[in-house]
C-alpha cells in the first residue's frame, strides 16, 4: 500500500524533471519568440514565415533578401514606393520593427 | 485502501507537489493542456501558432463542431452567385496532419473556470491549464420581434456565418420574382464585419443587374451612416447600381411579420420585401456568455490586450469577434488571426517562464468586392499603448483605396488564399 501511495509522486517528479530538461533543450529564446511574433503579423497576406501561396494572387516576398526587403519596407514607409496597401501598413511600424521583420523573413543566403 | 481512497490520496499528493513546485508547473510548456474552443480565424490560428511558436512542443487540442472551415470573408460572392461555397471551404485536417494538433469534432456545452474543465456537448469532460475561447458572435434574435420564428419558418435568413445559409440566401435571391426587392437590415455597430452588409448589397445588386434588372436592393441601416468605407460604397452605388440600391440610414428594424414578409421599423412605416436578410444585434458567441466571460455590457469579453486573457476568468483567453474591441479595432477575420498570434506567443512565453512581449502589434486588412472583380480596401496598424493598456492605431498609417480596382480584386483573392493557409494550412 505504501508503495502504491508513493508511485504517483515518483511519476510526477520524473515528468517534472523531463519537462525541465526539454524546456532547456528547446532551441528558442524569448527574443526569438518576439521576432517570430512580430513577423507573423505579415503572414495573413504573405504566408506563414513569409512563404506565400504560389500563384495565389498576392506578390511573393520570400524571393527577397533581408536587405532588399528592408529597402522596400522603408521606401513604402517614406512614400518613395507606391502601392495599394503596403504604404499604409509600413507607416504603422517603427523602423526597428521593420528591421526585425526584414531580418526574420528575408531570404537566407 | 480501496480504489477511491487511493485516487484521493494520489490526487492530494499530486496537488501537494504541484503546490510545492508551483513555479515549475507554471513554467512547463510541454505539460500544459491547452484547449482551443472554436476553429474560426481566431481559434484555428491560435492552435497552429501555439505549435509553431513552441517548436511543436505544446499540447494543443482544438474543439470544433464543423468538419471543414467555411470562410465568412468572400462568402458574399457566393450569395451574389459569382463564386461557389467549395471555393471558400478549407479542410481542418491539415492542422492535425501537419501540425500535430488534436482535433475533437464536438462543441462545448460548458466551461468550469474554477475547476478548469470544459464539458463537451457529448458529455465528456476535459481538463485544461489554458483555454482559448474563440466563439465568434451570437445573434440576439430577441432584439427583432418575430425574428426567431421567421428564421424557423425559413422566411428570414442571416447568412452571417458562412455555410448552408449562404447557399440558401443565394437561392432565395435567384428565385425572387421579377422586379422583387431584397432587403438587408443592419444592426447598430459593433457587429461582425463592419463593411460586410454594404459589400453584400453590392453583390446582390451585381447579380440582379444580370438576372433580374428590375429588382431592387434596399439597405436599412440602424446606424447614422455607412459604418465602413462609406464614401467608396456610396460612389459605387451611384455609379454602378443607380436606381437599384437604395440606402436608408437611421432605419432600425425592430420586428418581422413573417406571414406578410414585412419589416417593422422603429420610426418609419413598415416595409414589404421579397427576400428578407435581417441581421439582429450581435454579442459574443454563446459559450463566452455562458462561461461568464462577457463582462462588457453582458455582450462582449474584456481582455488584457497583452495576452488576450479574459479579465473575468484567469487562464481563459478570448479572441476575435467576441472581445470588447480596442478603439478603431474591427471585428474581422483578419483581426482574429492577429489576436491569435499575440495570444499564442504570450502563452508560450508565460509557460516558458519568460516575460510576455510588452509591445505587440496588430494589423488589419479588409477587402470588399463592389462587383465580381473590383475591390476596395481598408487597412490599419494597431500598436499596444502601455500607458492606456490598449491598442491604438498609428497616426498617419492605414487608410482606404482611392477607388475600386481589378488589381485589388486579385490581391483580395491572394489575401484569402494566404490567410486560409496561414490559419489552417
Amino acid at each position: 500500500m505504501r508503495v502504491k501511495y508513493l508511485k504517483p509522486i515518483v511519476v510526477v517528479s520524473v515528468l517534472l524533471g523531463l519537462s525541465q530538461w526539454s524546456a532547456l533543450s528547446a532551441a528558442q529564446t524569448a527574443d526569438q519568440l518576439y521576432k517570430r511574433g512580430l513577423a507573423a503579423t505579415c503572414a495573413n497576406c504573405h504566408g506563414t514565415d513569409g512563404k506565400g501561396v504560389v500563384d495565389g494572387g498576392m506578390p511573393l516576398i520570400n524571393n527577397l533578401t533581408s536587405e532588399q526587403m528592408l529597402g522596400k519596407l522603408k521606401a513604402y514607409k517614406s512614400g518613395a514606393l507606391e502601392g495599394t496597401i503596403m504604404p499604409q501598413i509600413a507607416k504603422g511600424y517603427t523602423d526597428e520593427q521593420l528591421i526585425t521583420i526584414a531580418n526574420q523573413l528575408g531570404k537566407k543566403q | 485502501m480501496d480504489r477511491r481512497h487511493f485516487i484521493g490520496h494520489s490526487a492530494a499528493a499530486v496537488g501537494l507537489l504541484a503546490g510545492l513546485s508551483g513555479q515549475t508547473r507554471a513554467a512547463s510548456l510541454q505539460k500544459a493542456e491547452i484547449l482551443v474552443i472554436g476553429g474560426g480565424y481566431g481559434g484555428a490560428t491560435a492552435a497552429k501558432y501555439l505549435r509553431l511558436f513552441s517548436n511543436n512542443t505544446a499540447r494543443v487540442t482544438l474543439i470544433e463542431p464543423n468538419t471543414s472551415f467555411i470562410s465568412c470573408p468572400m462568402s458574399n460572392l457566393v450569395i451574389g452567385g459569382s463564386r461557389t461555397i467549395a471555393e471558400i471551404t478549407s479542410p481542418y485536417d491539415t492542422l492535425s496532419k501537419r501540425h500535430g494538433i488534436k482535433i475533437i469534432k464536438d462543441s462545448v456545452g460548458s466551461i468550469d473556470a474554477d475547476k478548469k474543465t470544459v464539458t463537451l456537448a457529448s458529455g465528456k469532460t476535459l481538463r485544461y491549464d489554458k483555454a482559448i475561447v474563440s466563439p465568434g458572435v451570437s445573434m440576439n434574435m430577441s432584439t427583432v420581434e418575430g425574428l426567431a420564428q421567421a428564421n424557423k419558418d425559413g422566411v428570414t435568413l442571416q447568412a452571417w456565418k458562412a455555410g448552408p445559409e449562404t447557399v440558401a440566401l443565394h437561392k432565395q435571391i435567384a428565385a425572387m420574382r421579377e422586379g422583387g426587392v431584397f432587403a438587408i437590415s443592419i444592426p447598430e455597430a459593433p457587429y461582425r464585419c463592419p463593411p460586410g452588409p454594404y459589400e453584400r448589397a453590392c453583390q446582390v445588386a451585381n447579380y440582379l443587374k444580370q438576372h433580374n434588372p428590375k429588382g431592387k436592393v434596399l439597405v436599412l441601416d440602424a446606424n447614422q451612416d455607412v459604418v465602413s468605407k462609406g464614401a467608396l460604397f456610396k460612389k459605387v452605388w451611384a455609379e454602378q447600381y443607380a436606381g437599384m440600391i437604395e440606402y436608408r440610414p437611421k432605419s432600425n428594424v425592430i420586428g418581422v411579420d413573417a406571414k406578410n414578409k414585412t419589416l417593422k421599423l422603429e420610426v418609419e412605416d413598415d416595409i414589404k420585401a421579397d427576400v428578407l436578410n435581417v441581421l439582429p444585434q450581435m454579442a459574443a458567441g454563446e459559450i463566452a456568455i455562458k462561461a461568464g466571460l462577457a463582462n462588457a455590457n453582458g455582450r462582449w469579453a474584456n481582455v488584457n490586450f497583452l495576452n488576450f486573457e479574459s479579465t473575468a476568468r484567469k487562464d481563459i483567453h478570448v479572441l476575435g469577434d467576441a472581445i470588447q474591441v480596442a478603439p478603431l479595432m474591427p471585428k474581422s477575420g483578419h483581426m482574429a488571426n492577429q489576436h491569435a498570434k499575440v495570444a499564442a506567443a504570450a502563452i508560450v512565453a508565460e509557460l516558458s517562464g519568460w516575460e510576455i512581449n510588452p509591445a505587440p502589434v496588430l494589423t488589419n486588412t479588409c477587402y470588399s468586392f463592389v462587383n465580381n472583380r473590383e475591390v476596395v480596401h481598408v487597412a490599419s496598424v494597431h500598436q499596444y499603448n502601455a500607458a492606456e493598456k490598449t491598442f491604438k492605431t498609428v497616426p498617419g498609417s492605414g487608410g482606404l483605396s482611392p477607388a475600386p480596382s481589378i488589381l485589388e480584386g486579385i490581391y483580395a483573392w491572394g489575401w484569402a488564399h494566404n490567410i486560409w493557409a496561414d490559419s489552417l494550412g
